[in-house]
């Protein structure tokens, strides 16, 4: 029991992460039909933020969170301005262009940081005991609850706002929206900045629990794609699902046979889902 | 023709006769002062390091390469290598394979036949594979730190420094000794060819020393970000003996963060602990007291015993740590150097610095002066090939947050009592050099 509690724990806390990923790009992709390749690179910005401000600057824990979220926000700006808008009506060209600036943030990591690994402390050492043996540290508490809060605030942006009502018209039929006034390229520099900006705080809240490298943002980049393949590409609900159905499935495997049986199974996941339902679990006509 | 304007950068104020015989007497009294360095920079050999530089097994490459740069310098600073009446210069030639087979044989490619290196250093294990043929067929002497990519095919590749993973049973020898009461050992590894004969080695020397390995060993994938879970299972078990194997840093990190956080008790054994004081930023002292290694901080008073071949450990590893920092040190910091100091010996001896002749002087005699003491060529039983250099090695375990050297064991007298066992495990996991 003690052991199946701790694993639903290690799962929590890992779809959480996986999710703030995951909803992101589809964000991205869901307003601009652009996938976005650089999206584990943006992660790994967020977590290089924290190295810098909390770390070698030490500013308190938080304030480095919240600058590295308004940070890769910023740097989504910077992608949409120079990346995809020009590129707009070719989505092979934006697919290569975020090949392009993935090399470019990585290369950037390691002239700025170095090859190795960076150790961030843990801005808290508390752990919470659920039940006699079962543990939860603060520091993956911050995540979930981070996860909570963020995607929560999203939906009622998107369902309760002007401005989430422009992107998910955007999302629906873009050429409509802007027969409506709605501009594009408003939506998009939107859908960008939030979508950069959770990946960003998902790096920069997990940067004390994973040893930021710049190249970590490969692993996540794989996870996320058979995520926002099972959930539906373009589902924002199927993200958040696919992101909690992959992260116990492979945590529940891992700890009751074996990790690279986990990435097998979870891979055999995603071929699943193609095959009995190719657009996903939450399909593709409801985007964002 | 030179012009007015010219002439101003022509030395003003020394005329033609001046200068020549002041030059001519530079050059005298430099030949004279000097003669070992105008000498040694006549000839100059080149080495390739062919090793990780950047990527996850980062710290099993560069840090070497670092330690290379100190050695060269010193030894270039003291006239060069001595080889048959001529000092020869020392220069190294990076190449950073990024722990990629491909990039390994493009890397031993470029090194061979463009840069005209006499000698490879490389850190072996997936790498070698693209390596083996090319070595081969150009006869070019290379170093790997894993005995375990020695085959009988390539009889020019040598495991000069490190028997890993054979060295392993010395610690484990140790702990046994020292807490006879731990009895429960549960083990991971990233499943590579690093990991895999690691574990048979460990899984052999458990079974020596009495002590039961409580559940299958566990693979973990090396793209694994999330520890949590595979700590989770390692300690559903209730073990007394946590074995990290020869995971890389990268790994025994977040490993180590989270054995703590799931509230481990017991005893923390690994081949590596690399960076070890940043485990203990993350941990704490009192959670890292105890952890048992097998790789030195060269400032170990211990390393000054007269047994030790390594040239003045302590004051490299203050050199080390004056470039590069202390906490910068890591497991091959002096391990590539150490290779550096049997080849120069290897090629003093033959008089040559050619790989065949070197080759054949290293292993003359069948021993070799190893950084910790004399060493026998061994391995024929478990490599299929005499090329390690194998004989004592230290047992470290880290104590008021400081790696100390606990003792030196010896590992052909473990080897006499046990090598069946090795045999046995190594077999089952299909890591003998007929297996692979």
């Amino acid at each position: 029991m003690e052991l199946l509690l701790q694993t639903i724990t290690n799962a929590t806390y890992a779809a959480s992460y996986m999710a703030l990923i995951a909803v992101g790009l589809v964000l991205i992709f869901g307003v601009m039909g652009v996938i976005n390749f650089a999206h584990g690179e943006l992660y790994m910005a967020g977590a290089y933020s924290v190295v810098y401000l909390y770390t070698d600057l030490k500013m308190p824990f938080f304030l480095a969170v919240a600058a590295g979220l308004i940070f890769v926000g910023l740097l989504g700006l910077v992608m949409e301005r120079a990346l995809f808008r020009p590129l707009r009506d070719n989505p092979l060209g934006g697919l290569i262009a975020s090949i392009g600036f993935l090399l470019i943030l990585q290369t950037v990591a390691v002239l700025g940081f170095g090859v190795r690994m960076e150790h961030v402390p843990p801005s808290t050492q508390e752990k919470i005991f659920l039940t006699e043996g079962v543990v939860l540290t603060v520091q993956r508490l911050y995540v979930i609850v981070a996860t909570v809060v963020l995607l929560g605030g999203l939906w009622l942006f998107l369902r309760k706002s002007k401005f989430g009502w422009a992107l998910r018209a955007c999302a629906q039929d873009p050429e409509a929206a802007a027969l409506q006034g709605i501009s594009l390229n408003h939506t998009a520099r939107l859908a960008m900045f939030i979508g950069a900006a959770l990946a960003g705080v998902a790096g920069a809240l997990t940067a004390p629990l994973v040893s930021p490298t710049p190249h970590m943002g490969h692993a996540v980049i794989v996870t996320a794609f058979i995520i926002i393949i099972v959930g539906g590409i373009g589902s924002l609900e199927g993200a958040v699902i696919a992101a909690v159905l992959y992260a116990f499935v492979h945590t529940f495997v891992t700890t009751f046979y074996d990790g690279v049986i986990a990435n097998i199974v979870g891979l055999s996941l995603m071929l699943a889902v193609l095959v009995v339902r190719p657009t996903g679990l939450f399909g593709a006509k409801d985007r964002a | 023709m030179t012009t007015s304007d010219d002439s101003k950068f022509a030395f003003p104020k020394m005329d033609r006769r001046e200068f020549l015989s002041t030059t001519a007497a530079m050059t005298v009294v430099a030949g004279v002062s000097m003669p070992q360095l105008a000498f040694g920079a006549d000839k100059v050999v080149k080495i390739g390091f062919l090793a990780p530089l950047t990527g996850d097994v980062a710290a099993w490459g560069k840090p070497g390469y670092d330690g290379c740069l100190i050695w060269a310098d010193w030894v270039n600073a003291a006239g060069g290598v001595k080889v048959g009446g001529d000092a020869y210069k020392v220069e190294f030639v990076a190449y950073d394979n990024e722990y990629d087979p491909a990039k390994a044989r493009a890397g031993a490619t470029k090194l061979i036949k463009e840069d005209g290196v006499k000698f490879v250093m490389m850190l072996g294990g997936d790498t070698w594979p693209g390596v083996e043929k090319i070595a081969a067929k150009e006869g070019m002497l290379f170093s790997t730190l894993l005995p375990s990519d020695l085959t009988p095919e390539t009889k020019t590749l040598l495991a000069p420094c490190e028997v890993h993973p054979i060295y392993n049973v010395t610690g484990v020898e140790w702990m046994a000794e020292q807490f006879p009461d731990l009895k429960k050992a549960v083990i991971c590894a990233q499943d590579d060819a690093l990991g895999k004969p690691s574990v048979a080695t460990y899984l052999a020397a458990f079974e020596a020393a009495g002590i039961d390995v409580v559940d299958d060993p566990l693979f973990f994938d090396p793209a694994t970000t999330d520890f949590a879970p595979v700590m989770t299972k390692l300690l559903a078990s209730k073990p007394d003996i946590l074995c990290l194997d020869t995971c890389y840093a990268d790994y025994v990190h977040p490993l180590c963060e989270q054995a703590f956080q799931q509230g481990f008790k017991g005893k923390i054994i690994s081949c590596t602990m690399d960076f070890y004081q940043k485990v203990i930023e993350k941990t704490s002292q009192e959670f890292m007291e105890g952890v048992i290694f097998q790789f030195p901080d060269f400032d170990d008073p211990a390393l000054n015993d007269a047994k030790v071949n390594f040239q003045k450990p302590n004051e490299f590893y203050a050199e080390y740590a004056k470039r590069y920092g202390e906490s910068e040190w890591g497991a091959v910091s002096w391990e590539y150097a150490s290779i550096m100091d049997l080849w120069a010996d290897g090629a003093s001896k033959a008089g040559s610095v050619e790989p065949g002749d070197v080759l054949e002087a290293m292993k003359a005699g069948g021993k070799g002066k190893h950084a910790f003491g004399t060493a026998d060529w061994w391995g024929t039983e478990l490599f299929g090939i005499d090329n390690a250099l194998v004989g004592d090695w230290p047992v470290v375990v880290i104590e008021g947050g400081k790696a100390k050297i606990k003792g030196f064991k010896s590992i052909p007298a473990w080897w006499a009592k046990h090598s069946d066992l090795m045999v046995k495990h190594f077999k089952a996991l299909g890591q003998m050099y007929n297996q692979r």
